[in-house]
This record gives C-alpha cells, sequence and structure tokens, in this order.
C-alpha cells in the first residue's frame, strides 16, 4: 500500500511535467492546427536554459525558469515566422518542418552544451515529508504546486483576458477572426510562444528529477504528445487529464515491468487510440475542411 | 456619427483569383451611404468571393477600393473594420466554442471593452433580446435563426457604417427568413449601409432598393430591385425559364 | 525543344537509367575498401528511403516506424543465425517474414486514426520497439548482437565487401524496378489517389482500408529486406543503429529527395548517407545541416530535389504561354437498346444527426432506373449530406436504404462503387497531384484488391491490364473531349474543364446510378447546355442519374422528376410542372415575388416546346 501511494505521487508529479507538455501541444494545436513535433526539443532547451541559469548564474530557481521560459519563447517566434507560409495549407508538410526544426535544435543544443548532459541538483534543500505515513519528495509537491499554478494562470488568460478570447476565436474560425479585425499570424505567434514557455517551465521542473541531455526532449515530447492526444488534442482540460494518466502508468509501468516500461506505455497508448482515436475528451479541433 | 454623403462604397475593377480559376472579373459598384445594393446569382457566381475580396479575406486585385475618404486597395483586414465595415459570413461562423457575450465582445475587438462597448452591446441585446438571453450560453448551442442573430449582431459591435452580409437566409425557415428581412429593414432604417448577397431573390429585393445580377464572376446586371424582379434574365436563373 | 521538355520520350529514361546501371557497375573500381564499405551502407539507406517513400509520399500515411521495420529485420536475421542456428536464406526469408507481420501490426492504426495521430502511434511503436531490444535478452541488450554470418552464395564470398556491392545492386536493383513498377500501374495509382484524396478514391472504388494496409505492408517489406542486407553487410548490429534519431536522418532523406518520387528517395538517401559520411567528425555540424535542409525544403521546395525540373519547367511555361487547346465535344453514348433495369434507388426514413443538429429527418425517397432524379432545396437544406449517406460516406442514423434490391447502409464507399453507384463532389476533388488520364484511369480500374498478388508473381498480367487501361482511358477521353488535356493536372485547367473531367471520371467506372452534387456550379451558358446533353445521353445509355442543382433551368428541362428537400425533410415531390407551382415549394425556395400565376404560365410555355 505505502509502495503504491508512493508511485501514485512520484507519477503525478512526472504526469504533471507532462500535462504541462501536453498542454503546450494542445494550445498550438487548437490556434493554428499544428502539431509541433520540436516540442519536446523545445522542453531540453528549457531545461538546459534553466538548468545552466540557476547553476551558473546562481539565479534563483524560480526566476532561472522564467528567463528560461523567454528564451524558448523567443525560438518559438522564430519557428512560427519561418512555417507561416504554410499554415492553414498543407498540414504534413508543417508536421515535418516542426521535425526539421527539432533536429535543429538538438544539433544546437549539443554544440553549446555538449553531448553528455548534466544533472541538475534539486532546489528544495529539505527531506522528504511524511504525509499520511507516506514519504514523499518536497520536490515533487512542489512540480505539482507549480504545475498548478500554471495551469491555472492558462485557464485565467484563455477566459478572462481579450487576447485569450481572440486566440480562442482563432482556433475556432480563423477566417471569421480574420474579419472582426483579429490578426491571425499574431495570434498563432503568442499562442505558440506559450506554448514554448510551457515547454521550458516543464522542461525546467522535470530537470533536478532526471539528467539533463540533448536526447531528454525526444522521450519527453513524445510522451507529452500522447498525453494530449490522450486527453484528447487541443483540450486543455484533457492535456492535464492525458498528462496525469500517462505520467501514472509510466510509473505503474516502470514498478511492473522494470525496463519494458516504454513498450508497455506505447502499446497501451496505441490500444487506446485505436478504441478512442478522439481521446477523454474529444478533439477540439480547428477548421480545416 | 452622421452617416455623412462622403461615406459611399465605390468599388471598381475588382478580381479575384483561386490557382487558375478566375472566380471575379471585373466587377465595379457604389454603395451609397446608408442604402441598401443586394448582390443575386447562381451558386459559384463569384458573390460570396466578391465579398470575401472587400474584406481582404482572399487575395484580390482591385482598381479603386474606398470607403468615403479612406482608399481601401492596400489595407489589411483590420483596418478595413476599423474604417467601418462589418462583415457576416456566409454559414454564421460564430465562435462555436465561446459565450454569446465573448462572440459579441469579439466584434468590438479593435476597440477597448469597457463604456462604449458596453454601451453597444446593449443595443444589440436591445435589438436582439434572444441574445441578451442567452448571453452566458455558447454559440454553438444556438438554433440556425439565433446563430445568424448573433453573427449580425457580432458585426454591429464594431460600430461599422456599412454592413456585409453573405446570404443571411441560408438554411433558415421561412419564417425566420422574414425575421431576418426585418432585421435588414430595421437596420437599413437606422442609417447603416447594407451590401447584401443572397441567393434568395424574393428576400434581396425586398430588403433593398438596387441589385446587381452576377454571373460567372462578373456582373450580369444592374438595376432598381422593383425592375429586376420582373426581369427574363432573374427568371433564368432563379426559376429556369 | 519545349515538347521535349514536356514530355521526356521513353527512350530517354531507358537511356539514362543503363547509363546509370553502367556507372554503378564499374563504381568499386574506383574505389578503396572505405569507400566501399559507406557505398554499401548507401544503398541500404537507399532502399529503406524507398520503402519510407512509398508509404509516406505515394500513399500518404504518415509512417515514422521505418527505422523500426529495418530493426526487425536486422534483429530476426540476426536471432535466427547466430541463436537459432538457422543457415541465412531461410533466416533471411523469416526475419522478411517477420517484418511483414510488424508492417500489417504497425498498418492497423491507419485504418482508425490518420496524420498527426498515425505519426505519434507509429513514432511510439518504434520507440517500444527500441525499447524492447535494450532490453530482451534475446537481442542482446544494450551491446546488440555480433558473429551475424554473410549470405553464402554459390560459393561467393560475399564477406568481400566488394562482392558484396554487386549482391546488394542486384537487390537494390530488382527493388527500384518493382517500386517504379508499382507506382506506374493500377495499385500505385490507387496509393496516390488516397494520398491526394481518400474520400473520392474511395467514391471511385479504391478500397481505402486494404490500401493503408497495403502502403504498411511494402514499407516493411523494403524495411526488412534493408536489415537483412544491412546485418549481413556489418555483421553486429545494436539498439541504437534503430533510433528515433535515425528515423529523423531517414525522414530527412526522403524530404531533401522528393517523397513523392522513388528517384528521389534514392537521390536523396545516398547524398544524406554520402554527407553524413564525410562530416562524420563533426556530426552535430551535420544533423544541425539537415535539420535545415529540411525545414527550409518543406518551406521552399516541398517537392524535394527530384520535383524542381518540373517547377523549373512550369515556370518556364508560364512565361511563354502556350495557346491553350481547346475542350472539345463531348461524342454521346450509344443509346441502350433493352430498358435499364438496374440502377434503381430506395430510400426510406433516413436520418442523419450530427451533434445536435438534424440534417436529414426522415427523408422518403424512390428512384427507378432510367430516371432523372432531381433533387433540389435551398442551401442547408440537407442535399448534399443525402448524397453523402447515399454513397456511403456518412453513416444513416435511422432509416433504411437500399440500391439495385441492396442494402446500402454501413457499405463503404469503394463497395458501394463496386456495386455500380458512381457520383461527383460539390466542390470538385479531384486527385491533384496525378494528371487527367491517370484521374481517370483511377476510376477504369474495377479489379478486386486481391488480384494484387500478380504484383509479386505475374506482372505480365499487370501490365496487360494496364494496357488495356490504357486504352479504356483514351477511348473516355476522346469521348469527352478531353484528349488534349490527357497529360495536364487538373489545377492547372479552367473551372468548366476540370467539371467535365469530374464527370468523366464518374463515368469511368461504368456506373448503373449517377450521383451529380450541383454538376452547373460555377459553369457559364454554354457549358451548361453541353453538361445537358452529356446527363440526357448518359442516361440514354441506360445509367440512372441523380442530380442536386440550383440551376432550375436545367432541373425543370432535364429532369423527369423532382424531390423538393428544406430543413432535411422531403416537402415535395413531383413531375417539374407539378412541383414548381406548389405554394410550400415556392414559398421555401423560390420567394414569392414570383407569382403563382407567372410560374405557371412559364412551365406550361416549356411543357408545349
Amino acid at each position: 500500500m505505502q509502495v503504491l501511494l508512493q508511485t501514485l505521487v512520484g507519477g503525478l508529479s512526472f504526469g504533471a511535467v507532462y500535462a504541462l507538455v501536453a498542454m503546450g501541444f494542445s494550445i498550438v494545436y487548437r490556434t493554428m492546427g499544428l502539431v509541433n513535433f520540436a516540442h519536446g526539443q523545445v522542453v531540453m532547451v528549457g531545461a538546459y536554459a534553466a538548468s545552466t541559469f540557476s547553476m551558473s548564474s546562481r539565479l534563483p530557481f524560480i526566476l532561472a525558469i522564467v528567463v528560461a521560459m523567454v528564451v524558448t519563447g523567443l525560438i518559438a517566434l522564430v519557428m512560427e515566422r519561418v512555417l507561416r507560409p504554410l499554415e492553414n495549407k498543407d498540414f504534413d508538410l508543417m508536421l515535418i518542418g516542426t521535425i526539421g526544426f527539432g533536429v535543429v535544435l538538438e544539433a544546437l543544443a549539443t554544440i553549446i552544451w555538449g553531448a553528455t548532459g548534466h544533472a541538475v541538483p534539486t532546489p528544495v534543500e529539505t527531506g522528504p515529508l511524511d504525509l499520511f505515513g507516506v514519504r514523499v519528495r518536497t520536490y515533487n509537491l512542489v512540480v505539482l504546486g507549480i504545475a498548478a499554478v500554471a495551469t491555472v494562470l492558462l485557464l485565467l488568460f484563455l477566459q478572462r483576458t481579450k487576447r485569450g478570447a481572440a486566440m480562442q476565436a482563432v482556433a475556432m474560425d480563423h477566417e471569421a477572426a480574420t474579419a472582426v479585425g483579429i490578426h491571425v499570424g499574431r495570434s498563432n505567434a503568442i499562442a505558440f510562444a506559450i506554448g514554448a514557455g510551457l515547454a521550458a517551465l516543464a522542461g525546467g521542473l522535470v530537470g533536478p528529477l532526471l539528467y539533463v541531455s540533448p536526447t531528454l526532449g525526444g522521450t519527453l515530447g513524445i510522451k507529452g504528445f500522447a498525453a494530449a492526444i490522450l486527453g484528447g488534442f487541443g483540450n486543455i482540460g484533457g492535456a492535464i487529464a492525458g498528462g496525469l494518466a500517462i505520467g501514472l502508468l509510466d510509473s505503474y509501468a516502470s514498478g511492473q515491468f522494470q525496463g519494458y516500461s516504454d513498450l508497455v506505455v506505447f502499446l497501451a497508448f496505441t490500444v487506446i487510440i485505436m478504441i478512442r482515436p478522439t481521446g477523454f475528451f474529444g478533439e477540439r479541433t480547428v477548421n480545416r475542411a | 456619427m452622421n452617416p455623412s454623403t462622403q461615406g459611399d462604397l465605390v468599388v471598381e475593377d475588382l478580381a479575384v483569383h483561386y490557382g487558375g480559376v478566375q472566380a471575379v472579373n471585373s466587377v465595379s459598384f457604389t454603395v451609397g451611404a446608408g442604402r441598401c445594393l443586394g448582390i443575386i446569382g447562381a451558386n459559384g457566381a463569384g458573390k460570396t468571393s466578391t465579398l470575401k475580396a472587400l474584406m481582404g479575406l482572399v487575395p484580390r486585385k482591385v482598381g479603386t477600393l474606398r470607403l468615403g475618404d479612406h482608399d481601401l486597395t492596400k489595407v489589411k483586414p483590420k483596418d478595413i473594420v476599423r474604417h467601418g465595415i462589418g462583415y457576416v459570413p456566409e454559414g454564421r461562423h460564430v465562435f462555436t466554442g465561446l459565450t454569446v457575450e465573448k462572440n459579441l465582445l469579439l466584434g468590438a475587438y479593435l476597440r477597448s471593452w469597457k463604456g462604449k462597448t458596453r454601451e453597444k452591446l446593449a443595443e444589440v441585446y436591445e435589438m436582439f433580446p434572444v441574445l441578451g438571453e442567452m448571453q452566458h450560453r455558447l454559440a454553438g448551442a444556438l438554433s440556425g435563426g439565433q446563430q445568424q442573430m448573433l453573427a449580425i449582431g457580432r458585426a454591429l459591435m464594431s460600430e461599422p457604417r456599412l454592413v456585409l452580409l453573405d446570404e443571411p437566409s441560408m438554411g433558415l425557415s421561412p419564417k425566420l427568413v422574414e425575421e431576418i428581412l426585418g432585421t435588414l429593414q430595421r437596420l437599413s432604417a437606422s442609417g447603416l449601409g447594407l451590401l447584401l448577397v443572397e441567393q434568395n431573390a424574393k428576400l434581396t429585393f425586398e430588403a433593398t432598393e438596387t441589385c446587381v445580377v452576377m454571373e460567372n464572376g462578373r456582373i450580369a446586371m444592374t438595376g432598381s430591385s422593383a425592375e429586376l424582379a420582373h426581369d427574363p434574365l432573374v427568371r433564368q436563373i432563379y426559376l429556369g425559364l | 525543344m519545349s515538347s521535349l521538355l514536356r514530355t521526356k520520350p521513353a527512350a530517354v529514361k531507358v537511356a539514362a537509367a543503363a547509363a546509370i546501371g553502367v556507372a554503378a557497375w564499374f563504381l568499386p573500381y574506383g574505389l578503396d575498401t572505405y569507400g566501399i564499405h559507406v557505398v554499401n551502407i548507401a544503398v541500404v539507406f537507399a532502399l529503406l528511403a524507398v520503402g519510407l517513400g512509398l508509404a509516406m509520399g505515394v500513399a500518404g500515411q504518415i509512417n515514422l516506424a521505418q527505422v523500426a521495420f529495418f530493426g526487425i529485420g536486422s534483429y530476426a536475421l540476426a536471432i535466427f543465425t547466430t541463436n537459432s542456428g538457422l543457415g541465412f536464406w531461410v533466416s533471411a526469408v523469416l526475419a522478411m517474414l517477420a517484418t511483414a507481420l510488424a508492417g500489417l501490426f504497425v498498418g492497423v492504426p491507419a485504418l482508425r486514426v490518420q496524420s498527426h495521430y498515425l505519426g505519434i502511434v507509429t513514432l511510439g511503436l518504434a520507440l517500444a520497439f527500441t525499447n524492447w531490444v535494450t532490453n530482451a535478452q534475446v537481442a542482446g541488450g544494450a551491446s546488440g548482437i555480433n558473429g551475424i554470418p554473410a549470405p553464402p552464395l554459390f560459393g561467393i564470398d560475399l564477406t568481400n565487401e566488394y562482392l558484396y556491392y554487386y549482391f546488394e545492386l542486384i537487390v537494390f536493383a530488382l527493388a527500384i524496378g518493382f517500386a517504379l513498377f508499382l507506382v506506374r500501374t493500377a495499385l500505385g495509382r490507387r496509393l496516390r489517389a488516397m494520398r491526394d484524396d481518400s474520400l473520392a478514391a474511395g467514391a471511385v472504388g479504391a478500397p481505402v482500408p486494404l490500401l493503408r494496409m497495403t502502403a504498411f505492408l511494402t514499407a516493411s517489406v523494403y524495411g526488412g529486406a534493408a536489415g537483412v542486407l544491412y546485418a549481413g553487410l556489418i555483421h553486429y548490429i545494436a539498439p541504437e543503429s534503430f533510433s528515433v534519431a535515425n528515423m529523423f536522418l531517414l525522414l530527412a532523406m526522403v524530404i531533401i529527395g522528393g517523397r513523392q518520387s522513388i528517384v528521389g528517395c534514392v537521390i536523396g538517401a545516398i547524398a544524406l548517407s554520402l554527407v553524413r559520411e564525410a562530416l562524420v567528425d563533426f556530426s552535430v555540424y551535420a544533423q544541425l545541416g539537415y535539420g535545415s535542409v529540411v525545414v527550409l525544403m518543406v518551406v521552399f521546395a516541398p517537392t524535394g530535389l527530384a520535383g524542381l525540373p518540373r517547377r523549373i519547367r512550369t515556370a518556364v511555361q508560364r512565361r511563354r504561354h502556350r495557346t491553350a487547346p481547346a475542350l472539345k465535344a463531348f461524342r454521346p453514348y450509344e443509346a441502350a437498346t433493352e430498358t435499364t433495369e438496374s440502377g434503381s434507388l430506395e430510400i426510406s426514413g433516413i436520418s442523419k444527426q450530427f451533434k445536435g443538429l438534424r440534417a436529414l429527418d426522415g427523408v422518403t425517397l424512390s428512384v427507378s432506373p432510367g430516371e432523372i432524379r432531381g433533387i433540389v432545396g435551398p442551401n442547408g437544406s440537407g442535399k448534399t449530406t443525402l448524397f453523402n449517406v447515399i454513397s456511403g460516406i456518412y453513416t444513416a442514423s435511422g432509416g433504411t436504404a437500399s440500391f439495385n434490391g441492396r442494402p446500402l447502409v454501413g457499405r463503404r464507399p469503394y463497395q458501394l462503387s463496386h456495386q455500380g453507384m458512381s457520383r461527383t463532389f460539390q466542390n470538385l476533388r479531384l486527385f491533384a497531384q496525378m494528371t487527367v488520364e491517370e484521374n481517370l484511369l483511377v476510376a477504369l480500374d474495377r479489379t478486386p484488391m486481391r488480384s494484387a498478388w500478380q504484383y509479386v508473381v505475374w506482372p505480365i498480367g499487370i501490365w496487360r491490364h494496364e494496357r488495356r487501361l490504357r486504352r479504356a482511358a483514351a477511348e473516355l477521353l476522346d469521348r469527352f473531349g478531353l484528349s488534349d488535356f490527357a497529360e495536364d493536372a487538373p489545377r492547372s485547367l479552367p473551372y468548366g474543364i476540370q467539371r467535365r473531367v469530374e464527370l468523366a471520371r464518374a463515368m469511368a467506372a461504368e456506373p448503373s446510378l449517377l450521383l451529380l452534387d450541383e454538376p452547373a456550379a460555377g459553369l457559364n451558358g454554354q457549358e451548361v447546355g453541353q453538361l445537358q446533353e452529356i446527363v440526357r445521353s448518359i442516361r440514354d445509355s441506360g445509367v440512372t442519374v441523380v442530380l442536386i442543382e440550383h440551376n432550375m433551368g436545367l432541373v425543370m428541362s432535364l429532369c423527369d422528376r423532382v424531390t423538393v428537400l428544406a430543413s432535411g425533410r422531403v416537402i415535395a415531390e413531383g413531375t417539374p410542372a407539378e412541383v414548381a407551382v406548389l405554394p410550400e415549394v415556392i414559398e421555401a425556395y423560390l420567394g414569392d415575388s414570383f407569382s403563382t400565376a407567372e410560374v405557371v404560365e412559364a412551365v406550361e410555355t416549356e411543357a408545349l416546346q
């Protein structure tokens, strides 16, 4: 029972990271109908940037993550600008274009930070907490807390601000959005930058949990994407549910099947998608007639 | 905000290409300030493309496009909205996943959402009480007729001088078409200019003073709505006689 | 000169192929042992890339598991030879079978999901594979498997890389030959049609689910062959050769070379393999380079290197306007001598519900053989939805329907097509990246998928069938006056001609029931006249026609009976003259600015003429 609960909490904090990655995928997809296959690499760049700033510049951990979010946001703006000619035209080509960007980012990270990677010390020094008899790493709770705050802020932005409403409008009907005066390109760029910011947040938070290396993005990106699809692609609530589900599935599978956990996770994912192609909550698509 | 006589919409030599297809070809017309012009024609005649081109939603070539003194030949869609043209797209195209109120507010996207926009919102609710009743419902949950009113209301939120309407009667029952006609007449009476694209000739002739008939991307004829209603070409398009 | 540019004669192609063959044969004489090793690896990647190109570029199936197919081929061979002690050739056959099975397994999700969903599923399965080989004892874990034997071949020592090159070359030539044959004949055309527009492909009889499986099967067989060659070449395999990074490298090869062209895939694979080898000490920069090139390619040259000549050609042609060939007159079908008995359509109480919207509400109608039926109604009244239900694109939410006495609800579009139903679409759905002739050829091909076995054992049968199809296409092009446009891309043609092509494509399937969705939309007066003549002739040849139309002139003069829909219900049915005077029809559709008396008078005049 104790072990199960401990796995649960560990799974949930990884799940929170996957949820952040998944939200990044979803917000980009619902506003511009693009699957950003470079998203995982953006997470990786965010993890490197955050850990570098906090370790070498001695910035406070949270501030380092914020700086990393700005850095990845700028990268996203470049990506969106380059791929803009393909928007609302060829979906598959754009997808391949983002794969190309992912390769570039991974190469750049290797050039800047080297191929070997580094470990990140946990920013929370206190020992494990005892919650109802379950020993929980304090940092796991910090991750959960920050992810929850970020989610709330994102939802407030989408629901309470004019810009947020405009972004949703673009997602639902980009032509009608243009016709009321919304600049669709700018809205897409902002969506892309927010997605990248979420990626950097996820990367910054996951750094102390994992070993930061150029290949970190691959697995995180793919699992985050799987999470987004599992919840219902483009659906923010779905992304959270999907992220937590993948996190739990992941930690359960590594407990039960050790090295084969990826195999189990992806087979399970494939089966679920075949049964329910639109995920738990259904896809929030853009109009792509 | 008196609609001045300077507010004519002047279109000269408008052309739209899609790939190899010429959808609109040397189309010219004028909508007098506060007047109503109808465009009728068969499916594929280029009516919708004409409106989209005016809004800058599709690539276009145009000799002259101005509203009053403002030259609109090169400006972006948001400047067209800013200069006082509202647009009600074919098939309504409301933002289905947002509330009625958000939809209306987005109509005033280029303005501050406080002060005057709130007054305008109240005005729209007064004009379409049903929208007021359903202000917190999702637009996707509205019936076709209600969505059409929402689309019109959304266009009014930017306080336009001229509204382009693309087939407001589409998919609506005859009774609702009557209601739409009433709405258009009220709008027109308030001094708003209307450019109405329709397949429903009856509605168009009743709502407008002047009409153009489009055929294969060109203007086939222009005349007063009363005359056109009895014209052989119009009957050919609508009745095949 | 310009004609040479437009259609490169087959002789030029044959000569080019021969020259490349000779060059390839003598290539080893100029290479040291390291050089030949690099070339051998490049050939393996080329084979792999062709497989990926067939799935992605030709069939439009996003396949990010190609590197896993490669791995399965290699690992299966390694395990069978070193662990089970089987001979090389037996192991090779088993390895190919294993890969083919894996291909079918990975293809199953494609039946349910497409595009990015398929991308993540295939990528996930590829990761699952690497995860398995890194952990499984039988696969040697992270250290992999060594001691894989070279293939024994009549005493030829294939551990010698020079000789292995020739072995590879023969396999490769066969594989390329097969791929080119596939792409240029019936099955490949169906795959390309599915890529361009899967809905239209289904409607002209291409069995989309089977084709998707075929795409993955073919990709996996090429991947398996590449895997066997690779393991036999380097005798040692480890998980990192089949990593996601290599998958993206492979993808870059295919994109840069040109995913829709077999030759392009080969060029991309060989070029990138060589570049990677040249930059082996700067591999990160190579990665940076090919990543950037992929991005630039998708934005500026989406058809890859292989697509460049055509782009240049069209740019040149656009500059010097070629005189537009004219649409020729339609040559009428011969009238049927007996009365038509097939093509009947019975629809009873059909409903179709979309989220919250009732698009069709208990529609009942019956079309008898040999009739021309018009369906009219205001925009949004459910006409096209009705067509989509009849042709199997949507499944009805309620009610029953039958075509030629056989129930049609639940049947797939391609099955209905093979039973003799054919249709056109409101917004033209031509296969955009195929020529006009190929558009017709897809529909002319009525062979069931089970005869695809001929590709493997009896290509001559395919070839003969191909010649018959081409003759039929020429005949059909001529009948519809389209001969001058046979080689053109549909998009480059004027709208009226595109409409004519779609009509010809629908007739290519020799249907007994033809559904036309707004065939006159966008046509000018003269073209509407021609359309009327064509539809009459089609009916007289024994085909039942149902058409949705807004052009009331056409409906009045062409249709035997008219059904009027409004808000998803049938509000009237009868002869055009009967229907046009019904008050509810005038109210719903025509608008009462035309007084009833005028209409009656006009209809009577029409009837007299």
